[in-house]
């Protein structure tokens, strides 16, 4: 077995709490890597393209990577993969720190859940040994809480955790760890469906590493490299720092994407927030950038990125900071996705406006407190929440009057802070996304922001750009590596060829990794192709298509347009 | 030339507010563009925007590491650092310190890495 590798999965059956190591041969390691890849590779060897994503026998995986535990910044992070209970296609999503660690020192590669436990239950893993523990006195808690309770009563482990949403199978639930969430397509409703409230997580067995010396200077290379001018913006302002460059460019979807400018974005701008506010600066396990600006909110801290930012502020027309915080931080605690919980109480304050939703006329852009009471009840499926819980598209379905057309999804999922018709290149990522509408999962919008495009006005050029950022963003998700690095690499392919060279002996080229990447991208599709998808998903909402943006004429994407776009890009991807 | 005209004005008895002396003056100077910080470049000049004259980027960038000490780090040689960006009134993209811009242009300096 190759360095860096246990060489095998734990599948665990949440309906007894038995478990077995399954291998994982050196050859589907080196195809998949880890994380995404090898997540994916095993959801179609699991064959769950075919499994309703709440049932009791879809898989969840757990993925970690060659990389965790070693020293190159970044690595400590995990993938979620399942189907979607939102999308019904493929989800995968990432978060970071120590789970990934002591997951890994499980002695496995990941960790694959099937079954539903009788009752709700936190499945407890020590150096490969699995348990199943009752959890029915952390019902209701916040994920924090869970995590927090669940150290005081284990001891020293890792705990990721759903929150009431996920235990209430909201369709966008998330799973958290240390204050972070994998927050995409709703993998905490399939945790919350098998009735596990928390995975805990403790081990000591170690992977070695092929080349440990050279190992240790190219994570000192990089490390340096990660305090320089290409992650200044991470470390100093955050994400969050987008907001007012989108809303300079008209690319701040605002009031459910009825605008591409917000009057009050200053307000609600990290800028203006360090004026009015203590900041602290966070860190994931074992990263030198610090991205995390957590911004005082009363008594607490609120972690504020810019797709909250957006979602809760501008997409439902909030310019209230203390609301916008609140908002955030009560996402955070039920355990919610803050893109699709925001994207689906925009689309319901337009329908309210547009008459097309009764009995909620308190649900209004721009007012606060209505978007708070719509989280609470989304989180407790109380009311007009339960209908919000199931995500803008199936909400439109239940609505009608052709609202679909202004449901701001792709395949279920909700857009994030890119107005596609301002970044056109965005648009065609977003499009095609393999799990629906998505920013990291295609880095397009960096080809928007560069020389090689007009934004507005996009061409067939930009197909190949658009296929690059997503081949990177799949072979980053597997290696698995923070894209705020993304800007430290001048070549990256031929660099993450070295850091694999150096953990597990492998001697990969740049080229192997690039048709590696494309792999993972074809295995998604793969999955999708067995779920169901069908040409007519890779498209967006007829809004984006029939209607420049107000403030911007030429910001018009046509339907001819996109599809020959979308077109070229199933050419060049030979599908 | 135009401080000369509205002196001329003052000479001959002729009784101009000071936003028409303004605008005498103003042109007759070439008119300055405008330049827009964002993100880390904002916090780096400690201003949000600024009026500056120049003919190319190049000269821009210049002028602006000359009255900004602390944008030094963004520029190298006649161009920005490849961690940062300009782009012309929102609409293009610009890199070649050569380009030439107009007198009403806006430039806004940004980070290069504009997603999340």
């Amino acid at each position: 077995m190759a360095f860096g590798y246990h060489g095998c999965y734990l599948r665990i059956d949440a309906s007894n709490g038995s478990a077995k190591r399954v291998p994982l041969s050196e050859d589907v390691l080196r195809q998949y890597v880890g994380g995404s890849g090898l997540g994916v590779h095993l959801l179609l060897e699991e064959g769950a393209a075919a499994v309703d994503a709440l049932a009791p026998e879809a898989p969840l995986i757990f993925a970690f990577s060659p990389l965790v535990g070693s020293p190159l910044t970044t690595s400590a992070k995990f993938a979620v993969v399942s189907k979607s209970p939102l999308t019904e296609r493929v989800n995968d999503s990432l978060a970071s720190s120590g789970f990934a660690i002591a997951g890994k020192g499980c002695g496995c590669d990941a960790v694959v859940i099937v079954g539903k436990a009788p009752q709700l239950s936190v499945i407890v893993i020590e150096d490969g040994e699995v348990h199943l523990e009752s959890a029915e006195e952390y019902r209701g808690l916040s994920c924090r809480e869970t995590e927090a309770a669940l150290r005081a009563r284990l001891g020293n482990y890792r705990v990721a955790s759903i929150g009431p949403a996920g235990e209430k199978l909201v369709r966008y639930a998330t799973i958290s760890h240390d204050g972070r969430h994998a927050g995409r397509g709703g993998s905490g409703a399939v945790l919350g469906a098998k009735n596990i409230k928390a995975i805990a997580v403790r081990g000591s067995r170690r992977t070695e590493w092929a080349h440990p010396r050279e190992l240790t200077a190219l994570s000192r290379s990089l490390s340096q490299r990660s305090f320089g001018p290409a992650t200044a913006k991470y470390r100093e302002l955050g994400t969050a720092a987008n907001l007012l460059v989108f809303n300079r460019f008209g690319a701040l979807p605002t009031r459910n994407f009825q605008s591409g400018t917000f009057e009050q974005a200053i307000d609600i701008s990290p800028e203006q927030l360090a004026v009015t506010r203590e900041k602290t600066r966070k860190s994931c396990m074992a990263c030198t950038i610090g991205c995390e600006h957590i911004y005082s909110n009363g008594k607490s801290g609120v972690r504020m990125e810019y797709e909250s930012l957006f979602a809760l502020g501008s997409l439902c027309g909030v310019g209230d900071s203390d609301a916008v915080l609140r908002a955030a931080q009560r996402c955070d605690e039920l355990g919610l996705d803050t893109i699709s919980a925001g994207g689906t109480i925009a689309f319901a304050m337009e329908c309210v406006e547009r008459r097309w939703l009764e009995n909620a006329n308190w649900l209004k852009f721009g007012d606060g407190n209505a978007l708070l009471r719509a989280i609470e009840m989304i989180g407790a499926r109380q009311g007009l929440g339960d209908l919000l819980a199931e995500g803008s598209r199936r909400a439109a379905q239940a609505i009608g009057h052709n609202s679909i057309a202004i449901a701001p999804q792709v395949k279920g999922l909700e857009i994030p802070g890119y107005e596609p018709r301002a970044l056109q290149t965005m648009a065609l990522g977003f499009a095609v996304g393999a799990r629906g509408a998505d920013h990291n999962r295609s880095g397009a919008y960096e080809v928007d922001f560069s020389e090689k495009v007009d934004r507005r006005n996009v061409t067939l050029d930009a197909v190949e750009h658009a296929i690059a950022t997503e081949d990177r963003a799949a072979l980053m998700d597997s290696m698995i590596l923070c894209k705020f690095l993304r800007g430290v690499f001048e070549d990256f392919f031929g660099e993450a060829a070295q850091m694999l060279h150096h953990v597990t002996g492998w001697d990969a080229t740049a080229e192997e990794l690039r048709e590696t990447a494309r792999r993972i991208v074809r295995a998604k599709r793969e999955f999708n192709l067995l779920a169901g998808w069908t040409p007519s998903e890779d498209a967006l909402p007829e809004r984006f298509l029939n209607t420049p943006l107000p403030n911007d004429p030429e910001a018009a994407l046509s339907r001819e347009r996109l599809d020959a776009l979308v077109a070229e890009y199933h050419r060049q991807r030979g599908w | 030339m135009g401080i000369f005209m509205a002196f001329q004005h003052f000479r001959a008895g002729n009784r101009l507010g000071w936003s028409n002396c303004h605008a005498i003056i103003c042109s007759r100077l070439p008119a300055p563009m405008h330049v827009e910080f964002y993100g880390v470049p904002r916090q780096r000049a400690g201003i949000a925007e600024l009026d500056v004259n120049a003919e190319t980027l190049g000269q821009l960038l210049g002028t602006l590491a000359e009255r900004i000490p602390t944008l030094r780090e963004l520029i190298e040689g006649e161009g920005l650092n490849s961690a940062f960006v300009a782009n012309l009134n929102g609409d293009r993209f610009l890199s070649d310190p050569e380009t030439a811009l107009a007198q009403d242009d806006c430039v806004l300096i940004l980070s290069a890495d504009a997603g999340g």
